[in-house]
């Protein structure tokens, strides 16, 4: 079986290779890229969109169907790793471990027996707990921040380098913090598990039922001018907004991607302890 | 002004030097996180400093929203930094990597 697979990537590459040859060469002037395609971007992008940031409106407007793709590809990779790691282990583990907050004390609870009745027992895990006020305390501090961040660099996609992809894992990375600062177990209190599934394909759903309306609307897959009778602007202002939305698709998917392989990773898809 | 910023700059350069030098010639792990956390968190906040300064030099209100974008990074960087640093130290004692003592062998 690894035969055949190193026989199929090497051929693979191979035709590659091969299909390389044919380029024109680097910064030939006569490259079909640089006569029409590249001058046209320049100078049209502005008019027909309307976003001053080009390579935003080449991503996800001219070539939206390839952000489309890889925004599958990230979904899929969430998807694999989700498959290959997650193991549903026995729920109830026979002793857990509770830290009364205020005083540090831990107690090990045995199975069936109750915790005393007070709101200050957190639950740690048996190996390795980070329990540092330090940490903790400007981890909560700067979590905010770096959201309001991350839906900036998404929102600002259209003016400034940015847009869903890295706003995305900007706002997954926040939550991450979170679980490294703290445990997994309070960030999966904050983001469930099934949150994670469900987000991550509502995402790529944002960005295929965007290009499906399009269709719908009498345009091709993916031409944001359809829209502009739902969104009330003319056909130049809807491109913009349709790249906007499809951007916020994108953000959503790779955020809650991030989060899911993070939590299956590092748990080794127990879900019991994270790092 | 331009005296200032050019101090500034020398400053945060001279402590980005001390910081460089002292990771390379500390002893160990946590002698030298001593020098990467503090030295270069000031390097950074004076040059920083600097550089918010310098870019006022044609005063108008988009320079100033520019100065203070650069003045949010001082402070996120002054708080993430230390912690970077203490959170780091924290996980060395935790797996059991003994500070070095007078006398040791550098490592």
């Amino acid at each position: 079986m690894k035969i055949i697979g190193l026989i199929v990537a090497v051929l693979t590459g191979g035709l590659l290779v091969y299909a390389a040859e044919d380029f024109p060469a680097w910064s030939d002037p006569a490259s079909p890229a640089s006569t029409y395609l590249s001058p046209h971007f320049i100078e049209k992008t502005i008019e027909e969109t309307s976003v001053p940031n080009i390579v935003t409106a080449v991503l996800a407007d001219y070539r939206g169907f390839d952000t489309m793709f890889e925004t599958t590809v990230i979904f899929s990779a969430g998807v694999a790793v989700f498959l290959l790691l997650r193991t549903s282990g026995p729920k109830t583990q026979q002793t857990r471990l509770y830290r009364h907050q205020l005083t540090g004390v831990t107690l090990r609870i045995k199975e069936g027996a109750d915790l005393p009745p007070s709101d200050n027992f957190e639950r740690i895990d048996r190996f390795w707990t980070p329990h540092d006020l330090i940490i903790k305390t400007v981890c909560r501090l700067l979590i905010p921040f770096i959201q309001l961040f991350g839906l900036y660099v998404i929102a600002h996609g259209h003016h400034s380098p940015g847009g869903g992809f890295q706003g995305g894992v900007i706002l997954g990375a926040s939550i991450i913090l979170l679980a490294i600062s703290h445990d997994l177990r309070t960030a999966v209190k904050r983001v469930a598990e099934k949150m994670d599934a469900v987000l991550c394909a509502i995402g790529v759903l944002i960005y295929a039922g965007t290009g499906a309306l399009c269709l719908l609307l009498g345009l091709n897959f993916l031409d944001y001018k359809a829209l502009a009778p739902v969104l009330h602007v003319d056909s130049i202002m809807a491109r913009s907004h349709g790249i906007l939305i499809v951007e916020i698709g994108v953000g959503i998917a790779v955020m809650f991607t991030m989060i899911w392989i993070y939590n299956n990773v590092s748990s080794g898809g127990k879900y019991n302890q994270g790092l | 002004m331009d005296i200032i910023v050019v101090l500034l700059l020398f400053a945060g350069l001279f402590f980005f030097t001390g910081g460089a030098l002292g990771i390379l010639r500390f002893p160990d792990f946590y002698s030298r996180l001593h020098p990467a956390g503090k030295l270069d968190t000031l390097g950074l906040l004076l040059s920083l400093t600097g550089l918010a300064l310098y870019n006022l030099h044609h005063f108008s209100v988009g320079a100033l929203l520019t100065s203070l974008k650069i003045i949010l990074i001082v402070v996120f960087v002054f708080l993430a930094s230390p912690t970077a640093t203490h959170a780091i130290v924290d996980a060395g004692i935790r797996a059991g990597l003994a500070p070095w003592t007078k006398g040791e062998e550098r490592r």
